[in-house]
């Protein structure tokens, strides 16, 4: 649906240079004293820190534990909405019952039910894995539930008359005609995963990036903070282009990955 | 979505038909409640959370937070919202603007942005300016994304024609780019929408001492739970409306737009 990066035929010179700019920028307002450092480090002392990070593990063991629990979260959350969404679109009565709960759980931020998580299932990975799922599940059904309201009726009609029961039609016809859908709606689904472990990893602790982010917050250790934030950024930037790569390699049959 | 159900339950009956599972969740959490099957403490009793929030609204106290939440989800909204359209606009006007500007946006599009709370609240200390800050952020990548795309799908034809007709210079940008990637920034709008509460709530609960994060958070580490379930329910409802709202607010403002006809032609068949 959204893609910054959409128009990048290769590098131009301006692109390279704005980074290049704001580097220096940062390095020399930071060398030259007009910022305090706690609140900007240089940027050279950001890169010591990472290099550091990585040498001595933490940084590696944090990155893991953040991408299991986004990962089991986003896989939970997937094939939960899947199922719901087609279930939907194909029952009636199931769709009265879920329509209602999906519109008002849709727009609700999901954050701001970590509490009831940490309650019912401790402070531990197990209420942030399902925290994200909740987060996922909702953009996963309405995408599921309109991509399956909208197979092509010929392609079902072309299966049953050609014998197809129930059970084939769902696997071998309607799922595999949403298979875009769902894909496009599993890129959206990935930075709310994201954000809801790092955000999630924040406030409650536990371990990971955001635990370990707002530790170094707490005790001012600001090249950390810089370095797990150019972490995240990495991150983002990395799952972006692998899903997009996927998504025209696997799925370049459908229309919507020309997008 | 509520289309097809809408056929089903005939126009009157419909929003009780559509109130009604929520009902039934509630009856089923009741009974969950009461039954005594699940601890008390772990799953308060839509009653007691009920009762909960009429003392909560009666105190002020969530009148206070969200008030306090929402000020500060609609000032980096509106702030987002103003520059990221400009930037958008900016980006498909000049080739250049947009090299220059294209690696940062990209960068930070996929950051995930409660990452930068800590480094806000580092900056700006507790309370207002971090969170509206991040709200900020959140706010504008989606608005530049979507008003980049809206301006520059804008068909030559329209563009021309407007020109035979004798618009020119900024009237052209007025009228006919941004009208057309309207549909586009209102897209855009709904999202940062989202993530505004979101990004609100959350800097909140990491960096404040008020608002509706800092008072669920504070209620769940006091053991208060059917307040937390009240103040949590509150956020959903207002986040629900909020969503509506502006949804009728695009409806209002597309009716002209191919994709506003396109739905009501589906409701006809």
């Amino acid at each position: 649906m959204i893609s910054p990066v959409r128009t990048f035929p290769q590098l131009p010179w301006r692109s390279v240079a704005s980074v290049l700019g704001l580097l220096i920028v940062w390095e020399a307002t930071a060398r030259a004293h007009l910022t305090p450092a706690l609140f900007l480090p240089p940027f050279s002392v950001v890169a010591d820190q990472l290099w550091f990070s990585i040498a001595d593990g933490t940084l590696v063991s944090d990155l893991a534990i953040s991408l299991a629990r986004a990962f089991t979260g986003l896989l939970l959350g997937t094939v939960a909405g899947v199922v719901v969404g087609l279930l939907m679109a194909r029952s009636r009565a199931i769709e009265w019952l879920a329509d209602p709960l999906v519109g008002l759980g849709f727009p609700s931020p999901k954050i701001a039910f970590i509490p009831i998580f940490i309650l019912w299932f401790g402070i531990e990975s197990l209420s942030k894995i399902l925290l994200v799922a909740f987060a996922c599940i909702f953009p996963v059904i309405i995408g599921t539930y309109s991509a399956a309201r909208s197979v092509n009726r010929l392609f079902m009609w072309s299966a049953m008359s050609l014998g197809s029961g129930r059970a084939s039609l769902f696997l071998h016809v309607i799922l595999p005609a949403c298979y875009p859908r769902i894909f496009t709606t599993f890129r959206i689904a990935v930075p709310v995963g994201l954000i809801t472990t790092f955000t999630a990893e924040m406030v409650a602790g536990g371990g990971g990036m955001g635990a370990t982010l707002i530790y170094s917050q707490r005790f001012f250790e600001s090249p950390t903070v810089f370095a797990y934030i150019l972490v995240m950024l990495g991150i983002g930037l990395v799952l972006d282009a692998a899903m997009r790569k996927f998504q025209s390699y696997f799925l370049g049959w459908a229309e919507e990955s020309a997008v | 979505m509520p289309d097809r159900l809408k056929k089903t339950f005939g126009s009157g009956l419909w929003l009780m038909g559509r109130a009604a599972p929520l009902v039934l969740f509630g009856a089923v959490w009741q009974g969950l409640a009461s039954s005594g099957l699940v601890n008390r403490d772990f799953l308060p009793s839509p009653i007691s959370v009920a009762a909960a929030f009429t003392d909560l609204f009666s105190g002020g106290d969530i009148a206070k937070n969200l008030f306090v939440t929402l000020f500060r989800a609609a000032a980096g909204l509106i702030a987002g919202a103003a520059c990221g359209v400009w930037i958008g606009l900016m980006m498909a006007r000049s080739q250049h603007f947009k090299e220059y500007v294209m690696p940062i946006v990209g960068g930070t599009y996929s950051l995930p942005k409660s990452a930068l709370i800590p480094l806000f609240a580092l900056w700006f200390g507790i309370g207002n300016a971090t969170a509206i800050a991040a709200v900020f952020l959140a706010c504008l990548l989606p608005m530049i994304v979507n008003t980049y795309h809206g301006v520059t799908t804008t068909p030559k034809v329209l563009v021309w024609s407007a020109q035979a007709l004798g618009t020119t210079g900024r009237e052209v940008w007025s009228r006919v780019y941004l009208r057309n990637a309207l549909p586009d920034i209102l897209t855009g709008l709904r999202i940062a929408l989202g993530f505004s509460f979101v990004l609100a709530i959350s800097a909140e609960m990491i960096a404040s001492t008020n608002g509706i994060g800092k008072l669920i958070f504070m209620y769940g580490e006091n053991g208060a739970y059917d307040y937390m379930f009240a103040a949590i329910a509150c956020v959903v409802v207002v986040a629900f409306f909020a969503d509506r709202g502006l949804v009728l607010v695009t409806r209002r403002l597309l009716g002209w737009h191919e994709s506003a006809t396109a739905e009501q032609g589906r409701r006809r068949a």
